[in-house]
């Protein structure tokens, strides 16, 4: 227990009060102006390592959800191509169907022939559709058009897989296998669609109809498998959708945990800072009064 | 024999000069109320010895005693020793908490964590994002730029980051030299004050002189050494002190004496106490600088935290590089990302092969998603448990620092209390002494009109 009270004393426990003051003071206002609570690791270690963590999980989750609106753009381009092949193929099943049947002439049968060439050549640019400077359908081999203008028909890309990553340890194959349904052309005499339009050209351009009617039930196989494919990225499109919302959903409540964690809450620390200012200024008016005051201000001149 | 004519005067003399005393001593007091150090001062009064005159009661033949006056036996300050090594032993810790929490903060401040778009952890989130996006399209260029761009970035920020603790390595070694330079170092200069002001105080005590001013000074040198490292004092009979430095202060407070300390009556021995073994571990800023970086073992702190820095960027290296080479077929002869030779944070630097522009894609698709994969794994958790640990450091050293500070000022304002000087205090004592000079004077001038109207009455007669 202190039992004599000295000026210096006084006077030291004053400006130790106001230091005080100021830099909690001080805090508040830093507080206030970055709007966060921590603005150094010290100032919570462990809101520190959430913050960093939450921090990576964040990027992470920027990155996932700019690589679905890739996959889906890529998906986009794959599905519109898809659905141009098919056009194509079916109007040259009309055509075919038409030549089969014995009733046309040889020259109306060469014009759909050329028809049917043209229609080829519109497949193949199909196939060579570009997303972002990548082909889509090329296999992994994004740079190689999977397949040349003229009338060589043999598959240009692989059959590599590209994928695109949705989420931790989830990646989705966004490449689909067009070789499959296209094939390599005549030479390759692998029943596949460019295989089959080309024979049907050839049948068209001879005036062969009862080969077309052969040719008829492979292009229906042919058709079936290139639906079939379009399924498949339809379905991709799909899980693409979902992730999306999901990464969205996980997005905003990282976003909301690591505001808890290291924003300020402004209404509190508003009220802090005007009690604090108060508390200041009390100790300011404090200490310009109470220290003036001794004993020498009430003893009068005269001693 | 009877009572002497002038004893009364002489009476009233020593109470004059009694007061006379009492009121400079005040002065003194009071003009020194802010000095630092100063201890108030006190006048020591007695009684003067009496005079037995048989004559006044030659009854009983045992006379009377009479009082002769009063005697100024010295003038001493007031202080307590048990307050002063309270006082320095806080001093030593709370010097040490301070000379930790500014060198650690300024460890903090080169992370440049505080914000999320600053610092080793956004750019290593960024780094791998990049990787992730080659993954996607492992032939575009703008894809490589970046990764090569901020792969540069992750490299140079913990170059720069082990810089920083290079350099704070080399001033904490170049603090601690300069305080304990055996000619000018703050520790020698406290030492060799002290020895002199002890010859100073012994020749003054032998000459029958208080030196209060004189002991003010040593204890306030005192103080100052005490900020220094752990101090302990022994006064000797002579009134000179002994004081022990470090280690052996502490292990004199615990008894074991000490056999070289520091400052022995008027001689200084720096040699035997101003070395590492004796310093570390110890509190103050001495002991607090060996802490943080001891450049003799290079150990401390600081080392641990490059320890762990070189950690990351190893970590780094090996696991992207790995990661390239094990990803697919052609992985094991692609070019490593980060030079192999590279795997402390100082070195670690982006292959050089790399930035000279190549024509085809470096990393098929499968080697950068692998790189991607990394994202949030060792080199990233370590750097982050990292942070964590500097910030709690800081937290700790900061709080120990207010801890002891608060105890500081309470054991400083016990002092205070003591020895300070109050002002209130002071003016009462001064009407107090007035008022006794006062009371003298007029005992002095009743005698002077006593005599006075003896002396008339003759001559009259």
């Amino acid at each position: 227990m202190i039992g004599r009270i000295t000026n210096q004393m006084a006077a030291q426990t004053t400006l130790a009060g106001i230091e005080t003051s100021l830099d909690r003071l001080d805090t508040t206002q830093q507080e206030l102006s970055t709007g966060k609570r921590i603005n150094q690791p010290s100032d919570d270690p462990s809101g520190t390592a959430l913050t960093l963590n939450l921090n990576t999980q964040l990027a992470n989750l920027t990155n996932y959800s700019n690589q679905v609106t890739d996959g889906t753009g890529w998906a986009q381009a794959q599905s519109s191509a898809l659905t141009d092949i098919t056009n194509a193929a079916q109007r040259i099943q009309e055509l075919t169907t038409e030549a089969a049947n014995g009733t046309q002439t040889t020259a109306d049968m060469q014009a759909s022939a050329q028809e049917v060439n043209q229609l080829i050549d519109e497949i193949k640019q199909d196939a060579n559709t570009q997303y972002n400077g990548q082909y889509v359908f090329s296999g992994s081999a994004t740079s190689t058009a999977p397949y040349q203008s003229g009338s060589n028909d043999t598959y240009g890309g692989n059959s590599g897989a590209v994928t695109r990553t949705i989420g931790p340890n989830t990646t989705l194959t966004v490449s689909a296998n067009l070789q499959g349904v296209l094939g390599n052309g005549q030479s390759s005499s692998d029943g596949q669609l460019l295989d089959t339009l080309r024979t049907i050209a050839g049948n068209m351009q001879s005036g062969n109809s009862s080969g077309l009617n052969a040719n008829l039930s492979s292009l229906t196989t042919n058709l079936n498998s290139l639906t079939g494919l379009a399924a498949n990225v339809g379905a991709t499109q799909d899980r693409l959708q979902m992730a999306s919302s999901r990464i969205q959903t996980l997005q905003t409540s990282d976003t909301q945990v690591l505001s808890n964690t290291q924003d300020a809450d402004m209404a509190s620390t508003e009220i802090n800072f005007s009690t604090q200012q108060a508390a200041l200024t009390a100790a300011l008016q404090a200490g310009a009064h109470i220290v003036q005051e001794s004993l020498m201000n009430f003893l009068g001149s005269s001693g | 024999m009877t009572i002497p004519t002038y004893m009364g005067l002489n009476t009233a003399l020593s109470g004059l000069e009694a007061a006379q005393a009492a009121i400079d001593t005040t002065g003194q007091n009071i003009a020194n109320a802010s000095t630092p150090g100063y201890s108030r001062q006190r006048v020591n009064l007695t009684e003067r010895s009496q005079l037995t005159i048989p004559a006044l009661s030659s009854y009983t033949g045992d006379g009377s005693q009479f009082g002769t006056g009063v005697d100024i036996t010295s003038i001493t300050r007031i202080r307590d020793t048990f307050l002063d090594s309270q006082y320095r032993a806080q001093n030593t810790t709370e010097n040490g908490d301070s000379t930790s929490s500014t060198i650690l903060g300024q460890v903090q401040a080169g992370l440049a964590e505080a914000s999320s778009t600053t610092g080793l952890s956004h750019a290593l989130d960024q780094f791998f994002t990049d990787w992730s996006t080659l993954g996607a399209s492992p032939g575009n260029a703008g894809a490589q730029q970046a990764v090569m761009g901020d792969g540069a970035n992750v490299a140079d920020q913990l170059n720069t980051l082990s810089g920083q603790l290079t350099t704070l390595q080399s001033q904490v070694t170049d603090q601690y030299n300069t305080l304990t330079d055996p000619v000018n170092g703050a520790v020698a200069n406290d030492a060799n004050q002290i020895a002199q002001l002890n010859t100073q105080i012994a020749q003054a005590q032998s000459a029958g002189i208080d030196a209060n001013a004189l002991e003010d000074q040593r204890d306030n040198v005192i103080d100052d050494l005490s900020q220094y490292s752990n101090v302990n004092v022994t006064t000797q009979s002579n009134g000179m002190v002994n004081v022990s430095l470090g280690n052996a202060a502490v292990a004199a407070q615990n008894g074991t004496a000490d056999s070289t300390p520091l400052v022995n009556g008027g001689s200084v021995d720096l040699t035997d106490n101003l070395t590492d073994a004796n310093l570390s571990g110890g509190g103050g800023t001495l002991g607090a600088l060996l802490g943080l970086h001891d450049a003799t073992t290079g150990t401390g702190q600081i080392d641990n935290y490059m320890t762990t820095l070189n950690k990351v960027a190893n970590q780094l290296v090996t696991t992207v590089n790995g990661a390239i080479s094990g990803a697919d077929a052609s992985g094991p002869s692609a070019t490593p990302f980060f030079t192999t030779t590279g795997t402390t944070a100082a070195t670690i630097a982006v292959n050089p092969s790399l930035t000279a522009s190549s024509t085809t894609p470096p990393y098929t698709s499968a080697e950068a998603n692998a790189v991607a994969g990394l994202t949030n794994g060792t080199a990233q958790q370590t750097y982050n448990a990292f942070v964590t640990q500097v910030g709690s450091d800081v937290k700790s050293a900061q709080n120990s620092q207010q801890t002891a500070q608060s105890l500081l000022t309470a054991i400083g304002n016990q002092r205070q209390s003591v020895s300070g000087v109050s002002l209130d205090e002071e003016m009462t004592n001064l009407i107090q002494y007035q008022q006794a000079y006062q009371a003298s004077a007029r005992v002095m001038s009743t005698i002077d009109t006593t005599i006075g109207t003896l002396l008339n009455m003759v001559s009259a007669g």
